[in-house]
């Protein structure tokens, strides 16, 4: 498939992007185009013009503070997949990082364009949500932010409004006794998600905080109260990690399609929801 | 009780007669000579169909439905025809009236009379169907011009499923046809009702279903058509693999004689048989050529391949009924089997008897009645994809050898040895006539066992035992590839066809300074043409195999073709490269002629060899190639006129096989020349929650005679076998209620990759065939092994439960589905009825 025409621009700093972004009502943000030129190319969406972000040197820094994370909008996934910082305090956003897709797309897909397009089998959103991760939105009036579990909206629609940009995402330190799980199924090797879960568990024999964010099973990525209910104040055990994901059931109404009937896909939501959480609480367990 | 007689052996003369390959072949033969063509390929010298360019070529796009089957109201071309750099646009309507008669079609009445025409017109029948098609200055211009095109479509009911299709009250695709029915028959060998009379016991299977999907060639169709209005030729540059068959369909439709219809092709980046079906683009590509004036050119998309290109066929086993003898022995089964061709007949419905190439697959059943029923469906048309028509077939028998071994409690592994056709029967004829050259199928099995070591992976599932969450399941795949077609057999489908027989055509010649060069009438698609060719030229004249030039791809004007030339249905190293070998033994026959005369010597005292001819016991006796070369070419006037009459050195070699005309009545004869077999076995772990696979050890055992160049034929397995396990795991097109594609991108359609191919063991057993020039058998296609091997693994990790693996495509959720006892409130699908 073929682009249709679509004007192109690369502002040389944000606040040039931003002006660009306001100019017309067409206009959106071009980070690693991995996602949005196979959208623009299916004719799925029109844009008129394309602001070219992916060079801008302030979206491209990766900052690290005692375990905590700042992450530039345009930082690829190959570069979270190397960067010393990000594999010293939270080794698992460049373990999923480095399970997209293939090194061509990693070289150029960037964190940024994962979250803002908002497909949900994208691999970074459960996982930020699960983190606590802040999502940091310029305009031109300023820098506001929004907790990713606020963040994503809809199919292709987020927090971002006309004018806006993500600039960066902050990820808080996991802290002592916490640990952070992933999992997903998949129809095969790299492909398409048929559901993912990622979770968070801090506590030391017992579960004091769990986050535990489900994807594919609708829209948007979600936090499950349910099972974080579920786990909070109990065991950090598998045993309870099981129990908790009963929790999880006719709340969700997950598409059906050809990789997946509805029942299928939430029953999958608990086994993969009860193997992040396995796995966080055993990280947490090496990080006590 | 005793089993019935087989059925009378056929009179002498009806049976293939065994060659003598004898001393045919020499040093190069049966090497691993470094691919010749890999050079070019990988450095991107190839010239695929897309490098072509002539001058003042426009850019084709097609305009397709966006139903399923519609009623076309109204055309409107206005706005596309507006767009600036547009040059024409040919809607179905137009495009009927440049033509003479709609495409030729293989099926008798009534499905005869369906008229299919290069665009659609009145209606669409699938989602895709071309309506138009532009040209325009660039390939941009031309897609947001057939975006431009305005249709007005009136729905109508779809009917996607091939059984309901059947159905006089189902909605009709072809109103001149007045049935969905493509072609009906009933093949009845041995005699099934005493069989099912006198079996100890019969296991009876509701229903199977083998799925639609399809190769994914990494290049997908393309063609440069040109109607040169001053000659009246029509060039046509394309990836068609069988480019004489889309000439016949086309020729008569289009108005040209076969000497100006010019074909030609060089690289082409896989096919698979998908790209026998490209003729309708190319027929259209050639009015709209004619229409604007200019060259048209058109490179297919991904998804508009997979939308269009043509899928694999689906097929549908009803009511399935397997007489057992107390010891073991399978007699024979009974079937009501639908085949899904979809909206259009492309080489249909030739898969209603091509299946039975293969009638009792690897076994020694005599007693086979299957009543045979195609039809048309609201879906994409299929195409002879690899494996055609067979890997469905063989698929059905060893679910039933599987089904037959865990119901009656027999050994997956005794009961097919048992039942295996043995060394010993070959030549072996089966109940439809077709003789197996022969093969050591126990002995292969044996092989297969061994490398994937069984024996430690039954230890390994005993151990696991329950509660680990994890299933270990061990899977058999016996499967042949029968090669070299004989097409008489399309008789069986339709008596009036004049048709029968194969052959292949090659050029083998000395050029000015005695150079060797071949031309072949083949369309190599990553086969490895020219290196194998090379090799067995290279035998023959006694030089290296760099030595040898062999043109690279397919070329009208050489006059190196046939009516079956092209490179489909697994014969290359039988008709090519017998064409090859009696080419090159001709050529042989006149260098030596020459040297003799020119040396003063006899002819059998003439050795050949480096590129020179000596006499026998004096090597300064010589003459090399260049100098006979001389004599024919540009020094004639020494020669005697006898010879100057007789000898060209430029030898064309045309291969037919042993074949006769089968039977229509009897639905018997001699359908392929060569059988390769494939046996396959594999472990896997099955994780109980998910349902998710993974394959933990996966070995092919190849037999495919003589092999020419060891690693080509390796190759070629892997590929069958990576098309196999995507298929069986991932790969899959199914349509929604309305018709439409849910997997029209690599989005859905996922295509195996490296990361999914288990690291595959492999051996090769060669039993050579008598019937062919080499010892050689045709290969490549598999016949589906991975797909029954993988359901068979499938449904012995199930261990006792009632749970059936009866479809051939089994994503994880249908092994959870499985695992759970199968789908909720399914009857139990297998009954098993002793006495």
């Amino acid at each position: 498939m073929l682009l249709a025409s679509v004007d192109y621009t690369r502002p040389a700093t944000v606040p040039e992007a931003l002006e660009a972004l306001a100019s017309r009502e067409g206009a959106a943000p071009l980070a690693g185009g991995q996602s949005l030129v196979n959208v623009l190319k299916n004719r799925v969406a029109s844009v008129e013009l394309l602001v070219d972000i992916s060079r801008l040197e302030e979206l491209r820094s990766i900052e690290a503070s005692e375990g905590s994370l700042e992450i530039g909008a345009c930082v690829t996934y190959d570069e979270i997949d190397r960067s010393p910082e990000i594999r010293a305090g939270h080794e698992i956003v460049s373990r999923v990082a480095s399970h997209i897709e293939d090194q061509q797309i990693r070289n150029r897909g960037t964190i940024g364009g994962n979250c803002c397009l908002s497909d949900p089998t994208n691999n970074l959103p459960p996982l930020l949500i699960a983190l606590g991760a802040t999502m940091n939105i310029q305009s031109g009036s300023g820098l506001r932010q929004v907790a990713a579990d606020e963040f994503f909206r809809g199919y292709f629609l987020t927090a971002v409004e006309p004018g806006e940009i993500l600039r960066s995402i902050s990820i808080p330190a996991l802290g002592e006794g916490a640990g952070a799980g992933y999992s997903t199924l998949s129809v095969a090797s790299d492909s398409k998600a048929i559901v993912r879960a990622a979770a968070l568990v801090r506590g030391n024999g017992t579960i004091d905080e769990a986050r535990v964010a489900l994807a594919v099973v609708g829209p948007v990525p979600i936090r499950h109260s349910g099972m974080e209910e579920a786990l909070r104040g109990g065991a950090a055990t598998a045993d309870a990690a099981r129990e908790a994901a009963e929790a999880i059931g006719e709340d969700l109404e997950p598409i059906a399609d050809a990789h997946g009937s509805t029942e299928y896909r939430r029953q999958m939501a608990r086994v993969v929801a009860r193997r992040a959480v396995d796995e966080a609480i055993a990280r947490g367990g090496e990080n006590g | 009780m005793s089993a019935p007689s087989a059925p009378s052996a056929p009179s002498a003369e009806t049976v293939v007669a065994p060659v003598e390959p004898g001393e045919r072949l020499g040093k190069w033969s049966g090497k691993s000579v470094p691919r010749t063509e890999d050079r070019r390929l990988l450095k991107g010298q190839g010239e695929f169909t897309d490098d072509v360019w002539m001058h003042r070529q426009g850019y084709a796009h097609f305009a397709r439905s966006p139903h399923g089957h519609a009623k076309i109201l109204s055309i409107d071309t206005s706005r596309a025809l507006s767009l600036d750099g547009v040059h024409a646009v040919l809607t179905g309507e137009e495009a009927k009236e440049m033509c003479e008669v709609p495409f030729f079609q293989i099926a008798p009445e009534p499905a005869g009379r369906l008229e299919e025409w290069p665009l659609a017109v009145d209606k669409v029948r699938y989602h895709g169907d071309a309506v138009a098609v532009v040209l325009a200055e660039s390939r941009d211009v031309a897609r947001d011009a057939a975006e431009l095109v305005e249709v007005e479509y009136e729905p109508l009911p779809v009917v996607v499923d091939t059984v309901a299709a059947a159905d006089p009250d189902a909605p009709l695709l072809h109103d001149e046809a007045g049935t969905n029915v493509a072609w009906h028959g009933v093949f009845d060998y041995g005699d099934i009702d005493w069989a099912l009379e006198n079996a100890d016991h019969v296991v009876k299977i509701d229903r199977l279903h083998f799925h639609r999907f399809s190769s994914t060639p990494l290049e997908c169709n393309a063609a440069v058509v040109n109607w040169d209005p001053g000659t009246g030729v029509v060039d046509v540059k394309s990836n068609n693999q069988m480019p004489m068959f889309a000439s016949m369909v086309i020729g008569p439709t289009l108005g040209v004689a076969s000497n100006k219809l010019q074909f030609a092709s060089q690289d082409i980046g896989g096919a698979f048989g998908n790209k026998i079906g490209s003729y309708p683009q190319i027929a259209a590509l050639a009015l709209l050529s004619r229409k604007a004036g200019r060259p048209a050119k058109w490179t297919e998309y991904r998804q508009e391949h997979m939308l269009t290109a043509g899928h694999g066929n689906e097929r549908t086993f009803l009511d399935i009924e397997v007489p057992v003898l107390k010891d073991g022995t399978i007699l024979g089964f009974k079937v009501r089997a639908f085949d899904d061709a979809g909206a259009y007949l492309h080489y249909e419905p030739l898969g209603a008897v091509i299946w039975s190439q293969v009638t009792p697959g690897c076994y020694r059943l005599k007693h086979i009645q299957v009543d045979y029923t195609e039809t048309l469906t609201n879906k994409c048309p299929t195409i002879p994809n690899r494996g055609y028509s067979r890997l469905q077939h063989l698929w059905l028998i060893e679910r039933i050898v599987d089904t037959v071994a865990r119901e009656l409690d027999f050994d997956p592994v005794e009961v097919r040895k048992q039942n295996y056709v043995q060394p010993d029967d070959y030549p072996y004829e089966t109940p439809s006539g077709c003789v197996y050259d022969s093969g050591d199928l126990p002995r292969s099995l044996e092989v297969a066992l061994e490398l994937i070591d069984v024996k430690g992976w039954r230890a390994r599932q005993r151990e696991l035992g329950t509660g680990s969450g994890k299933r270990i399941g061990i899977g058999i795949g016996s499967t042949l590839d029968s090669g070299t077609n004989n097409f008489g057999q399309a008789r069986i489908i339709n008596p009036d066809l004049p048709f029968s027989g194969n052959g292949e055509a090659a050029y083998v010649k000395l050029d000015l300074y005695g150079e060797i060069n071949v031309d072949i009438g083949t369309t190599p698609q990553g086969q490895g043409h020219e290196t194998t060719a090379g090799q067995v030229v290279a035998d023959v004249l006694g030089v290296e195999p760099s030595a040898v030039n062999v043109s690279a791809g397919f070329d009208q004007r050489h006059n190196t073709y046939v009516a079956f030339s092209g490179t489909y249905a697994s014969q290359f190293a039988v008709t090519g490269l017998g064409a090859v070998l009696g080419g090159a033994e001709m050529l042989r026959r006149e260098i030596v002629t020459l040297a003799a005369f020119a040396l003063e010597a006899d002819e059998d005292e003439i050795e050949v060899e480096g590129g020179a001819c000596h006499v026998r016991g004096d090597p300064e006796r010589a003459i090399p190639f260049i100098g006979i070369a001389n004599l024919a070419f540009s020094n004639n006037a020494v020669l005697t006129p006898e010879l100057r009459e007789r000898i060209s050195l430029n030898c064309r070699y045309v291969y037919t096989p042993p074949f006769t005309v089968p039977d229509p009545e009897t639905k018997t004869g001699e359908l392929t020349l060569t059988y390769a077999s494939q046996i396959h076995a594999a472990a896997v772990e099955i994780d109980e929650e998910t349902g998710r696979l993974e394959i933990l050890d996966y070995v092919a055992v190849d037999d495919c005679g003589r092999v020419i160049n060891p690693q080509i034929v390796e190759g070629q397995v892997q590929g069958a076998a990576a098309l196999g396990i995507g298929a069986a795991l991932y790969e899959a097109f199914e349509y929604d209620a309305d018709g439409l594609l849910q997997q029209s991108s690599f989005y859905d359609y996922h295509a195996l990759t490296a990361l999914d191919m288990p690291m595959m063991k492999y051996a090769d057993i060669e039993s050579p065939s008598p019937f062919t020039p080499n010892g050689a058998k045709g290969m490549g296609e598999g016949g589906g092994a991975p797909l029954s091997t993988l359901c068979s693994a499938i449904q012995d990790a199930l261990g006792d439960g009632d749970a059936l693996v009866a479809d051939s495509h089994n994503p994880w959720f249908r092994i959870h589905e499985l695992l759970g006892g199968g789908a909720d409130g399914a009857p139990r699908a297998v009954r098993v009825e002793s006495r």
